[in-house]
């Protein structure tokens, strides 16, 4: 049983030490296609009526980076979320991390703001009150445009879902008026 | 069947070190060293492809018409950051070579509009032609899947070298070098 278990150390530490050194050598423009992926985002409650955020977590593949939602230079693609507008429920306010400036190896001068790893997306949704409780799947794109230190790739779309239960409000307190007296007449 | 650890472990880092050089060398191949196959129709050491394309004005420029003359085609983008570092090296290369046969084909393989690649040129000081891309042209060139892509021409046509992603405007200089070294051949007709 011990023989077994040294055996898949061994075969995990030489995958793995394949995997490095791989990843080594492919750390150079146009080796690897750049990826951005969403975690799988959960479903968040939201009372209809009243606004909630959904967070949208991405992750960019190592070696790479996207510009931030405002790049230094007009010209420069900015990271994107464009929602498709749903009937019963508001895309409000899309609220994104502020990026991380870095400078090119060949142009230390120039600055870029851009978002590398792992980065979070806030989504504004309100449910009218008149929304039927219930779960709701809501649709867009995010737009990013990637590089790695010395290139760049052409923009790209990816879809994005996500989905919110809207759930009913706690009951409205009911006002009630004072006693009154059924004998007093005015 | 009694399998050693130690030997599964030589085996695996074998197997990682080829891994290691085979990605190494395929990817010098690509990307400096002279070579004979490339995905596409361009070769490195074969005739560079010709295309046809359109200036930012509307006029129609072949590649072959530059023939008796060493030509960097310069794939590029608006949008692409690392092109925008390397344009005005191109510039102040341009200005230097040019008495010696030298230009620079700069196409923009951009959704922006002509209009705006205009703007965009006039702002960097760009002194040479700009094109709009085609995806065919950059098929015939390796799919051009990133940018900036140099592809350095002599002046009989045959691609001399190329390079993928930014390099140091010295390594730049150097390939420019080369194809204005290269002597035309004489039964080569002189365009432009």
């Amino acid at each position: 049983m011990r023989k077994i278990g040294k055996t898949i150390r061994a075969v995990i530490f030489g995958i793995t030490a394949a995997l490095c050194t791989l990843s080594y050598a492919q750390d150079s423009p146009g080796s690897q296609a750049p990826s951005v992926t969403m975690a799988p985002p959960g479903i968040t409650n939201v009372t209809r009526g009243t606004s909630g955020k959904v967070e949208l977590q991405f992750r960019i593949m190592h070696g790479f980076h996207i510009n931030s939602n405002a790049p230094t230079e007009e010209y420069l693609i900015p990271t994107a979320l464009n929602m498709e507008a749903p009937t019963d429920i508001v895309v409000g306010r899309i609220t994104y991390p502020d990026g991380q400036n870095i400078t090119l190896p060949f142009a230390p001068d120039l600055k870029l703001n851009v978002y590398s790893g792992d980065f979070s997306i806030l989504v504004n949704v309100r449910p009218l009150s008149s929304v039927i409780p219930g779960k709701y799947a809501l649709h867009g794109r995010l737009k990013y445009q990637a590089c790695d230190k010395a290139a760049c790739y052409p923009p790209k779309e990816m879809p994005v879902t996500f989905e919110v239960k809207v759930v009913k409000g706690a009951p409205a307190a009911v006002r009630r008026n004072p006693a009154q007296s059924p004998h007093a007449h005015y | 069947m009694k399998r050693d650890p130690i030997i599964l472990v030589v085996v695996a880092v074998v197997i990682a070190g080829m891994l290691f050089f085979a990605v190494k060398r395929s990817h010098q191949n690509s990307a400096s060293i002279p070579q004979t196959s490339m995905s596409g129709v361009a070769k490195v050491g074969g005739p560079a492809p010709n295309f046809t394309l359109e200036t930012l004005d509307g006029k129609k420029v072949s590649l072959a018409d530059y023939r008796g003359k060493a030509v960097l085609v310069n794939f590029w983008a608006t949008w692409c950051e690392p092109c925008n570092v390397e344009m005005p090296w191109l510039v102040d290369l341009h200005k230097k070579y040019a008495a010696q046969g030298f230009e620079i084909l700069g196409v923009a393989m951009d959704d922006a509009s002509p209009k705006d690649i205009a703007k965009f040129a006039q702002d960097k000081g760009v002194n040479y032609p700009v094109l709009i891309g085609q995806d065919a042209v950059g098929n015939a060139y390796g799919g051009v899947a990133f940018l900036p892509e140099n592809f350095y021409v002599d002046r009989n046509g045959k691609m001399i070298d190329r390079a993928f992603g930014l390099k140091g405007k010295p390594e730049i200089e150097d390939d420019i070098q080369k194809i204005i070294a290269s002597a035309p051949d004489q039964n080569v007709a002189t365009g432009n």
